[in-house]
């Protein structure tokens, strides 16, 4: 499951507190709309929840993003624009938010959306009876109290954010966030009804009786089937939403999706592995593919528990030397995928890949340099390098994980043992470093290079192989409060491409079918994907 | 008869504690639980979750408290991964919809295999018999992951008669090609076991004798062979038809239909405890009851058989 945390996207925003013009969807002059609104899209799987403080899985998201509006959203480039918070304000040197609502946002049964509604929701989020997955967002955000509220130290009621009046949300941090505005796009900001949820307790947020502030209100949900999502005549702006009803239906094999979206059933569905060329030829105006905020790597386990073979820096660059990447990017995945040299994705904001030295050279020079290495860490054809490359069960990652080993076989001699494991059991596995070369994914939780880099730390939870850089560690810790950090990010990156603790496969697209009268108006050039159901329309 | 019957329940409850108690062991002897994420959860959180869910107490405990809840209040828990729903929910919602395409596909199979296995059997050796013959091995070699894509791709993209998957409330043209797919090898497998039972009981002494006495062909069949040459197929049909309404997660995942099967491997794939738990016991109790039921049609229908 991919988060769906953003914590910063982009620093720079946070600093601007002007407010810009605010349109739902921007149709431009002399569009022609199509009769037909509405937008039918495959998800994977049925949603977690569209409570916002207990949703935790991205499609989930998709939902509480159309469902309810929190105080700020994103436009189409990823951009802070109002949402129910008219303007925002810091004071106390970042320490203090305070946010203006607006007056004519209303609730789907028609009450006024108050700074109230947002404290009941905060509150509820950080609230140990809730029991929610994402509570230690509240503490990430820094406000007054959450830690011991979390841990069932204080009340609730004592969390750092209060009303003055209705329209009026003032919030108290524990730490100054130059970046703390950008975090209430996150969906567990999201206001939520007090009064219905008590009256209707876990079951309020079933079509019968959810109430919500968004563009849209859910009028059916057939659990593993579909959702249907309907303009709410409430909605503050609803008059420049053009999208009428929003459908999502539960399709767990992407090639029975893409069959259902070949016959006309669906708006948008993802392109299997390997087929994107293929489509694109047969469909240029529908196939479509964009990059991602997300990382496809290999983990070397250089702890105590992993191989001696893995703890010689030389072995380490052998292997990923010999790993071409363009073969994979382009003879397995053929979705546009962009080869990895670096652990951030090339499109993170305010991010200066560096020019690392294997990426700059010739396939035939890596697989050259890796030869070399190999036998000046003493393996060779007498002594040949063994080990078990571990991935989750996933015919993409087997396909990947197959001709990476087929290289270092052919190359170097080595022998790769791949070995697959269902989802839970891997992650087990892997976090307690029961492995030797392990796969890894990762998605930004914002668009900012630490959400990646913070990863190589040494105390990092997700450092599965258990790397260690002291000057690694500095560079982050001081990023945090370095006014430019981008310089840290590189030297970073610089010393991983010499150290290779991981090694970088490729950069993640969106690879998407998406119908011709829609495809115009999707946003992507939001490389987190936060898209709204009411910026959308179709077109003839 | 009565008496069987409560014998069969008396033995039918420490089955499904047995059932139960092994299940929840497995269950929670798998790696990972059900908060396991690539995301790890702080520890505080987790404590928060796992309190709320009883996951904090000592395995015993945990199994206690489960059975004393569904055996006072029929409360099977709340689903661990749909935090609005509990797993009576998820089964009141899955279980139709698998037991309506279950029922639709089980009468198909029966009705179309038994006709086609009787009438191959009577024309022993004829162009019908070869075809009847070769199309049940076909059907039967053909897994139904493999018809069902090719069946959208037919009936969906090219023809555009039916829906390519979904369920809406199980209106006919959503059913269609789930029945198909669920209930094509099962047919063929009951086509050929009653085809090789009615030609076995077809060649007996009861049957020459019937011959001899002049009896009509059709009499022979229906009042004399029919009969005997069900037995087989009975015992097949029992643990069929449990198959059948428990779900299948091939129909599932490529029809979209939002049946239970596939929300029992979900489970399992999400260590959705309470849900695993669930249906698993829902799918004890339709086998024991099913297999019951069919030993008490075997009585019927076998005069030799008695209880």
């Amino acid at each position: 499951m991919k988060s769906i945390t953003k914590i910063l996207t982009a620093v720079l925003i946070g600093s601007t507190f002007l407010v810009a013009p605010v349109l739902a969807a921007k149709v431009p002059a002399g569009t022609n709309l199509t009769a037909d609104q509405t937008f039918t899209y495959r998800v994977g799987d049925e949603h977690s929840s569209v409570d916002p403080q207990i949703v935790e899985d991205v499609s989930g998201s998709e939902l509480v993003r159309d469902l309810f509006e929190g105080l700020l959203n994103q436009d189409a480039l990823g951009n802070l624009i109002p949402g129910v918070a008219e303007s925002w304000e810091a004071s106390n040197g970042n320490q203090t938010y305070t946010f203006k609502l607006r007056k004519d946002a209303k609730w789907s049964n028609g009450d006024a959306v108050t700074a109230n509604d947002f404290v009941y929701a905060w509150q509820r989020l950080a609230d140990p009876e809730t029991a929610s997955a994402y509570a230690w967002y509240m503490e990430i955000m820094s406000l007054e109290n959450a830690k011991a509220i979390i841990a069932g130290e204080k009340e609730p009621s004592e969390l750092g954010v209060s009303a003055p009046d209705d329209y009026t949300l003032v919030v108290n941090l524990t730490a100054p966030l130059p970046y703390f505005a950008a975090m209430t796009t996150h969906a567990s900001t999201f206001p939520s009804p007090q009064k219905v949820i008590e009256e209707f307790g876990n079951e309020w947020t079933r079509p019968e009786n959810i109430v919500s502030n968004g563009a849209y209100v859910l009028t059916e949900h057939v659990p593993n089937e579909r959702s249907v999502r309907e303009r709410n005549t409430m909605y503050w702006n609803d008059a420049e939403t053009v999208i009428n009803k929003v459908t999502a239906l539960v399709i767990n094999e992407e090639s029975t999706a893409l069959t259902r979206y070949l016959a006309g059933e669906l708006d948008r569905t993802e392109i299997p592995a390997g087929e994107y060329p293929r489509l694109k030829k047969e469909y240029p105006d529908q196939a479509i593919s964009f990059p991602r905020l997300c990382s496809y790597y290999y983990s070397f386990n250089v702890s105590d528990s992993g191989p001696e073979a893995f703890k010689d820096e030389r072995v380490r660059q052998a292997l990923s030397y010999a790993l071409d990447r363009n073969v994979v990017t382009e003879q397995v995945l053929k979705g546009g995928q962009f080869p990895a040299f670096t652990f951030t994705p090339g499109t993170t904001a305010n991010f200066d890949a560096p020019d690392v030295a294997f990426g700059q050279i010739t396939q035939a020079e890596r697989d050259a340099k890796a030869k070399e290495l190999m036998v000046e860490a003493g393996y060779g054809a007498d002594n040949p390098l063994k080990f078990e490359l571990l991935y989750n069960t996933n015919e993409d990652h087997k396909k990947v994980a197959t001709v990476a080993a087929q290289m270092w076989k052919q190359k170097l001699g080595i022998e790769a043992t791949l070995v697959n494991q269902e989802w839970k059991v891997f992650l087990e596995v892997r976090g307690k470093q029961d492995f030797d070369l392990a796969r890894g994914g990762w998605c930004g939780d914002y668009n900012e290079a630490s959400t990646f880099l913070d990863l190589m730390t040494t105390p990092s939870g997700y450092n599965d192989g258990k790397y260690s850089n002291a000057e690694l560690d500095k560079l982050m810790t001081d990023a945090k409060t370095a006014d430019d950090p981008s310089a840290n990010y590189t030297r970073v990156e610089e010393i991983m491409a010499e150290e290779m603790p991981i090694i970088p496969v490729y950069h993640y697209t969106g690879v998407y079918m998406m119908s011709e009268g829609i495809i115009g108006s999707w946003p992507v050039k939001n490389v987190e994907q936060n898209w709204y159901s009411r910026d959308l329309y179709k077109v003839e | 008869m009565f008496k069987f019957i409560l014998k069969r329940i008396g033995i039918a409850i420490p089955t499904l504690l047995i059932l139960i108690i092994f299940s929840f062991t497995l269950m929670h002897s798998a790696p990972g639980g059900p908060f396991t994420s690539e995301r790890k959860l702080p520890e505080q959180v987790l404590a928060n979750i796992e309190a709320k869910y009883g996951l904090d107490q000592p395995y015993y405990k945990q199994l206690t408290n489960y059975v004393v809840g569904i055996v006072t209040k029929g409360d099977f828990g709340p689903s661990f991964r749909y935090k609005d729903r509990s797993v009576n929910d998820v089964i009141a919602q899955g279980f139709p919809v698998t037991l309506k395409y279950g029922i639709w596909s089980f009468i198909v199979a029966v009705s179309v295999g038994v006709s086609l296995g009787i009438v191959a059997a009577i024309n022993h050796n004829s162009v019908f018999d070869y075809l009847a013959v070769g199309f049940t091995i076909g059907a039967q070699v053909l897994p139904n992951f493999v018809m069902a894509p090719i069946l959208v791709i037919i009936f969906t993209l090219w023809l555009g008669w039916l829906p390519g998957g979904g369920w809406n409330g199980g209106q006919w043209q959503y059913l269609i090609m789930p029945v198909i797919a669920l209930s094509t090898s099962y047919m063929a497998s009951i086509a050929r076991i009653m085809r090789s039972s009615m030609l076995e009981v077809l060649n007996s002494n009861f049957i020459r004798t019937a011959k001899a006495k002049g009896l009509s062909n059709r009499q022979i069949i229906f009042k004399h062979a029919l009969k005997p040459a069900l037995l087989p197929v009975i015992s097949y049909l029992g643990p069929t038809f449990v198959l059948m309404i428990t779900g299948s997660v091939v129909i599932d995942i490529y029809f979209s239909t939002g049946g239970i099967g596939r929300e029992f491997v979900n489970a399992a794939l999400n260590r959705d405890y309470s849900v695993i738990m669930g249906i698993t016991i829902l799918m004890g109790i339709l086998t024991i009851t099913f297999n019951m039921v069919v030993d008490i049609l075997y009585a019927w229908i076998d005069p030799k058989i008695r209880y």
